[in-house]
């Protein structure tokens, strides 16, 4: 019965599925001709190097002369054309490939017939827009009566899945127990097993799937756990990376991410923000953060390190992450040539980096620009400031003033001071010059402003710094003292008026100060246009004003800050992928394989936003989809999670891809949770994920979904739950990172007093998403269980099993602490219904005789043991006032408990 | 020589009875894990029924233990790697690279043609030129030049072969590192140990595959990514085992609990997970199960390999080892005891080589001899230990640091500094390498009159990576891992063996 529903259903879809067709069929470039040029071509003829001026990247150069005079491919005429000739010569010297096993037959026969076809050159899948498609006819219609199918079919989705299932001889499997649903669709949406309230209602009836869905995506946990996926995209840590790696105050883009996914921002939004927040018109606090996606690049402050380098090195890494995160796309060898597969060419990478390239930031030791989170009083301070502008200057002006109240930009770093004489740049980041010391700052656009801002310390009274315009010889534009500070200050210098662009001549002069000592130490110049309404009473208040909010010690964050018109950057191809061999300059650009740039958008990170989310873009969409999906089920429906491109796995289910994708821009309007819950109400989601030796020979992989995956939980995952079964689960949300236990001397950094001083109270037991992230040494067990340092966007973790891990579950003590205190909630019971009920509280199913039998005499060794030693009880049980042998062993199976693999999993 | 033999032969009997109650548990081949119910699945002695069951449900020994030996593509010379990096840069002219014309010039301006284009950390204006701050002798029969900065270093210097050209493109520490031990000065690519274990597996499934051993007070500038897996499956990443604390994060069990406790923890664990594998048939549940038997395993062997309070007196001795502390002495003795046991790459970083002359101990006279010091002992005994056991014809032993030193003494920022010290260098300087494959008493390359550039027989870092790769049978441009749409290799798209240095 089976078998002949299958061939009904097959013919009814035949036409949207990729099958082989017969060899008299036209040949199909993407699918057939593309593979075989990318393994066995264009490794020599391609993106890196074009052997004897022969290409098969892009079209044009396929079919161009090559250094013969003549093409290598002549449409419609294979056996004229040298590049099957050579194919099938015998002489090794000249048969292609060169020095390389042969070309199989059948793959010779091919590119054959597609020549003699025309060699008509396709596009690869994923860069034309997914096409409207019909979910595909089902049971019902074709005639499937099959309780299988019937069961199994739960929404849309399912179709795509069944058809696929069929032509691989396989069948679902049963759906999964709603204790095991329960758990599961828990653990993925929040992170959390269920709690049980919420669980007694779904299994007992009264509470439906779609209830329970609704439920745990309306919790905030549901925002910590989405979190951790997106924070790997966004390489979000609490540290700058590279030698001396120090702290840096990110959190509240981690803080971001999670209300954005709590409130279920759309996608489009959420991609314009942190791309682009700061070029919204007047953005709001929360856009301005979320352009901290960005500044999560690393910052090098090892001393000698140049900032422009690693300022390029963020940028580069701006451009590679961008396209990793939302067009599946590996720019990152286009840097130093064509890609080797791809249509993507050498300039295009610099044309994308062009939007990049003109940010503020500029690999500074402070990070700037910082984005200021003022108190109360200094709101006040800022609100009476910014209506003075209002009143007696224009909109121009107020913007210049309410953005460096915000983020104190523009400003010149001390970094561009150059020509030093009797100084130097203080561990290549402070300017400091010494007694009769010089330096210049060149091309200056000072705002015709009549005063200079100078942010500084100093250790030493005395100094005398003047500013000329030009040379030593210039006339002076300013002269100060300088005496000692308390730390950082900014401070207000009185400076003679300048209308065009200037070099700033530095001098300081201290008699007083022995040889090769720093007068002081400054961090930058800026210049803002002068206050307006002066001689007005109650200016000389607001400048007061101003100084005080410039002064006050707030938390920060990094953001990005476009360059003023003066500022900007020019960008330029760098040869071979070296930022110092810089080549023709270019403009910004998308590259143009992918869809067309409109109009009105800006040629800015705005605009490369909107491009981004066009729904005529083919590949942000599907990316989206396609990660979420792998989130549920441990694989991409297109596998090569990273990478879309032609050498990628061609999509297990390129027709849900489109559909899935379609659905999310334009049926849910970018909702990340309807997303979600379209994938978790399918029926392919709702299997159980048993499997047998049959199953699994037919598909190890499970890329057919005939059972639903069996995932190992994540590490934070495995953190959480442990803490949350044994209620130690902290439901504290928000703010810096914490520091649970962990072992003494993890931390030993170079050139660092920082340290890792354990968090206490509530702080100690919070969600693993809150947990300070060193780059240079992540926390331990996190890593342990496949989280990264995140230096890097991480697209997909690739999950492992290994003997550390099992350590870690059984020694680590914080694991021991939990299983602690979920063993005091079972005890005072018959130790069978004791580990009985253990049992299904951390496992949500009840227990078999043969598991019972297995802890129960795990209890029976262990509560002998303890009870042979005081001293191994009290060793054991550090955390308790009074123990005793009983709590001691019930501890022990609480640990055992704790790691079994149906613990560590999602089953 | 004969006398060292019977001194081992004496060693191993001893060790054998001490190590009968020990053994029991950790036997290549016993009955299970130390007589645990359930018995190992696939490893030990049950091989022969898991081959079976595995060829029945299709999935390889990888799958099951992704640490599991694999034969490497051609013919290898060696089978281990025992890596010593000093962080932080040693000088090459106070140890191996001597130029007496430096000697001359001592004290001299810096000529402007060489200072023209290049870029240095601390290096301001116009410098002098610094000459060798040790005496150079020609030692051995090959006759090649060590400093007596290393006076026990030139009785083995006939076992090694120079590299005196080697030359970087990253002149800070923290890139550098990454460069000269993942080909990539960016974070985020695989280290050698890892692409090594990924592609070899390790001997000793009681041990991880690929250790790392720290001295110094410190680890290296570029953090542990110096060791980490990258793009790789995390299992290939090195494991640091620490002298102090746990040898390895959370290798004791708890206190209180007993062995037998923990043995009867992991078979109940065990025989509950053998359950579920009867319900879901994932082979990952078998893995979990392997995994366990592994790490009650690793819980005896690696207290007991980082153990060196056992050794004989004379082994000490020769190492100069200070049992309890951290030292380069002690990591390089328990280097040998891991090859020993079959761990397939040893890592050892020695951090505080950054001579830069910015107080006492930074400086390229006194601070450099101390540190040369505490290498020169243990980094003499560790190649005559391994040759005694025959051990250094299985074993690379590959020296250097992430880059070389100046030949003209800093100035930081244009200031006259109060000791001598030296800037970083990239251009030239000095790495060796020792063991089987290897050219005994060779030198290749070298340098200009004053130890700046290399003139002749020039070698990148992609080549030392080629040539560690060749000998342990790989062909570097043929070893690659699929990311991110394409081929991965540790030499990026460059490398060449260094054919003048094998023998």
């Amino acid at each position: 019965m089976l078998i002949g529903i299958t061939g009904i259903v097959l013919v009814a879809i035949g036409t949207i599925l990729w099958v082989t067709l017969p060899s008299s069929e036209k040949v199909d470039f993407s699918t057939q001709i593309k593979p075989i040029l990318n393994n066995k071509c264009i490794s020599c003829h391609g993106g890196v190097k074009k052997n004897a001026g022969f290409s098969l990247l892009f079209e044009e150069e396929a079919f161009a002369a090559t250094e013969s005079g003549t093409p290598a491919i002549l449409p419609g005429d294979a056996s004229g054309s040298e590049f099957i000739r050579r194919l099938r010569e015998k002489d090794p010297e000249l048969r292609m490939p060169y020095q390389k096993p042969p070309l199989s037959d059948e793959e010779i026969e091919l590119l054959t017939r597609w020549i003699d076809q025309g060699a008509e050159w396709g596009e690869h899948w994923a860069y034309s827009l997914p096409q409207k498609i019909d979910v595909p006819k089902t049971s019902q219609e074709a005639g499937l009566g099959s309780n299988t199918a019937s069961t199994f079919i739960k929404n849309d989705i399912d179709p795509f899945i069944l058809a696929r299932m069929e032509e691989h001889q396989l069948v679902p499997s049963k759906p999964a127990e709603t204790n095991t649903l329960a758990r599961r669709v828990a653990l993925d949406l929040t992170g959390l097993p269920p709690d049980q309230e919420l669980f007694s209602a779904f299994t007992g009836g009264t509470l439906s799937y779609g209830g329970l869905v609704d439920s745990l995506l309306s919790r905030s946990s549901y925002g910590e756990k989405w979190a951790s996926w997106w924070l790997d995209l966004a390489r979000y840590a609490d540290t700058k990376g590279y030698e001396r790696d120090a702290g840096r105050s990110m959190w509240a883009y981690r803080d971001w991410v999670i209300r954005a996914l709590n409130r279920d921002m759309p996608y489009d939004e959420f991609t314009i923000a942190q791309l682009a927040g700061d070029l919204l018109p007047d953005p709001s606090i929360d856009q301005l953060i979320a352009t901290a996606f960005h500044r999560n690049t690393m910052n090098n402050d090892e001393g000698g390190t140049e900032d422009e380098e690693f300022r390029t090195a963020s940028v580069i890494d701006r451009v590679n992450t961008t396209f990793e995160v939302w067009q599946s796309t590996t720019m990152g060898c286009v840097q130093c040539h064509s890609h080797p597969y791809d249509p993507f060419r050498h300039d295009e990478y610099y044309r994308l980096m062009a939007f990049f390239n003109n940010t503020r930031d500029e690999d500074t030791y402070n990070e700037d620009p910082n984005l200021y989170f003022f108190g109360d009083v200094e709101k006040a301070k800022i609100e009476k400031i910014k209506k003075w502008v209002t009143a007696y200057g224009d909109s121009t002006l107020l913007k210049q003033y309410s953005d460096f109240l915000r983020f104190k930009e523009p400003v010149y770093q001390a970094h561009l001071s150059e020509d030093f004489v009797n100084g130097e740049l203080a561990d290549t980041k402070w300017l400091a010059l010494w007694d009769n010391g010089s330096c210049k700052l060149k091309n200056i656009d000072t705002q015709g402003a009549t005063s200079m801002y100078l942010y500084y310390r100093s250790g030493i009274d005395g100094t005398t710094m003047t500013i000329k315009k030009g040379n030593a010889q210039g006339p002076i534009l300013a002269r100060f003292g300088i005496d000692k500070t308390q730390g950082n200050i900014i401070r207000r210098i009185p400076f003679k008026k300048v209308d065009e662009k200037v070099t700033l001549h530095i001098e300081a002069n201290n008699n007083a100060i022995p040889r090769e000592t720093s007068t002081s130490a400054i961090t930058w110049f800026a210049f803002l246009p002068d206050l307006p309404g002066k001689g007005k009473p109650g200016y000389q208040e607001i400048l007061s004003l101003f100084l005080e909010v410039m002064n006050v010690q707030v938390p920060t964050l990094p953001i990005m800050v476009e360059n003023p018109d003066y500022m900007k950057r020019s960008t330029q191809v760098f040869e071979r992928g070296n930022w110092l061999l810089k080549a023709d300059t270019v403009q910004a650009k998308t590259p143009e394989v992918l869809n067309e740039w409109e109009a009105q958008w800006n040629k800015d990170r705005m605009g490369l936003a909107q491009w981004m989310v066009s729904k005529k873009n083919p590949l942000t969409a599907r990316t989206l989809v396609n990660r979420v999906w792998h989130q549920l089920f441990g694989r991409g429906l297109v596998a090569t999670l990273e990478d879309m491109g032609t050498q990628s796995d061609p999509p297990s289910h390129p027709a849900l891809l489109d559909w899935l994708a379609l659905r999310f821009m334009n049926d849910h309007g970018w909702s990340i949770k309807a997303l979600i819950k379209d994938i978790v109400l399918s029926g392919t989601y709702r299997q159980s994920s048993e499997s047998s030796p049959g199953l699994f020979q037919k598909d190890p992989g499970n890329q057919w979904y005939a059972r639903a995956p069996r995932m190992r939980l994540s590490a934070e995952q495995i953190r959480d739950q442990a803490l949350a079964i044994s209620g130690l689960l902290s439901t504290k949300m928000y703010g810096p990172g914490v520091m649970p236990p962990q072992p003494e001397g993890v931390w030993q950094t170079v050139y660092s007093n920082e340290q890792w001083v354990e968090s206490k109270g509530a702080d100690k037991n919070r969600r693993a998403v809150y947990t300070y992230l060193k780059r240079t040494s992540p926390y331990p067990s996190f890593l342990t269980f496949d989280a990264g340092s995140r230096e890097v966007c991480t697209v997909r973790r690739t999950v492992t099993n290994t003997p550390l891990q099992a350590l870690v579950t059984l020694n680590d003590p914080v694991y021991l602490e939990a299983a602690y205190h979920f063993a005091r909630t079972m005890q005072g019971k018959d130790v069978s219904q004791a580990i009985s009920d253990g049992y299904k509280k951390a496992l949500y199913s009840e227990i078999t005789p043969g598991k019972l039998e297995a802890l129960r005499q795990l209890f029976e060794t262990s509560l002998l043991e303890f009870q042979n030693s005081d001293e191994a009880v009290t060793a054991f049980l550090p955390f308790e006032e009074r123990p005793d042998a009983t709590l001691a062993a019930l501890t022990v199976v609480a640990n055992a408990i704790m790691n079994l693999d149906e613990f560590l999993n999602k089953v | 020589m004969k006398n060292n033999l019977d001194r081992l032969i004496q060693e191993k009997i001893q060790r054998e009875l001490g190590a009968q109650t020990r053994r029991h548990f950790i036997q290549k081949c016993a009955t299970g894990m130390g007589g645990l119910a359930l018995g190992s699945l696939f490893l030990g002695c049950d091989a022969f029924k898991g081959k079976q069951e595995k060829k029945q449900l299709g999935f390889s020994e990888r799958d099951l233990n992704p640490l599991a030996p694999l034969a490497p593509p051609f013919g290898p010379k060696v089978k281990n790697v025992i890596f010593l990096h000093m962080a932080g840069a040693p000088s090459q002219l106070e140890m191996f690279d001597y130029k007496p014309e430096l000697q001359k010039l001592h004290d001299q301006d810096c000529p402007q043609s060489l200072l023209e284009g290049k870029k240095f950390a601390f290096i301001r204006g116009t410098p002098k030129l610094l000459g060798p701050q040790a005496k150079f002798e020609k030692v051995g029969e090959s006759g090649n030049w060590v400093s007596d900065n290393l006076p026990h270093f030139k009785s083995v210097v006939d076992e090694v072969a120079f590299l005196k050209a080697v030359h970087t493109d990253q002149f800070n520490h923290g890139p550098a590192q990454l460069f000269m031990h993942t080909g990539s000065p960016r974070l985020g690519r695989p280290s050698l140990g890892s692409w090594i274990t990924y592609g070899l597996g390790s001997e000793n499934q009681n041990l991880p595959g690929f250790v790392v051993l720290t001295s110094g007070g410190k680890v290296p500038s570029a953090g542990k990514s110096v060791w980490g897996s990258g793009f790789l499956p995390s299992v290939y990443q090195g494991v640091q085992c620490r002298s102090q604390g746990d040898p390895v994060l959370y290798i004791e069990d708890p206190q209180g609990m007993s062995r037998t406790l923990k043995k009867r923890t992991i078979e109940a664990i065990n025989a509950i997970n053998k359950e579920e594998y009867a319900k879901y048939g994932d082979p990952e549940i078998l893995a979990r199960i392997n995994q366990y038997e592994m790490a009650y395993r690793m819980q005896i062997a690696v207290p007991d390999v980082m153990n060196i309070n056992d050794e004989p007196d004379y082994i000490k001795e020769l190492y100069g080892v200070e049992p309890g502390k951290e030292s380069f002495a002690n990591n390089c003795l328990l280097a040998r005891k891991l090859v020993e046991d079959g761990v397939r790459f040893v890592q050892l970083y020695d951090w505080g080589w950054d001579a830069h002359g910015t107080a006492e101990e930074t400086s390229v006279d006194i601070g450099l001899r101390s540190k040369c010091r505490d290498i020169d002992r243990p980094m003499t005994a560790l190649l005559l230990d391994l040759k005694q056991r025959g051990l250094l014809e299985e074993t690379l032993v590959v020296w250097g640091g992430e880059f070389g030193r100046t030949p003209m003494q800093e100035n930081r920022e244009g200031k006259t500094m109060g000791f001598k010290g030296r800037d970083h260098h990239g251009d030239a300087f000095t790495m060796w390498m020792a063991g089987g494959g290897i050219r005994k008493g060779a030198s290749h390359g070298q340098t200009d009159a004053i130890g700046f550039s290399g003139i002749d027989g020039r070698v990148s870092v992609h080549d030392v990576n080629a040539t560690i790769l060749h000998l342990l049978g790989f062909d570097h441009e043929q070893f690659t891992f699929q990311f991110q749409g394409r081929p991965f290799r540790l030499t990026d798209v460059e490398g060449e063996v260094i054919r003048e240095v094998l023998a």
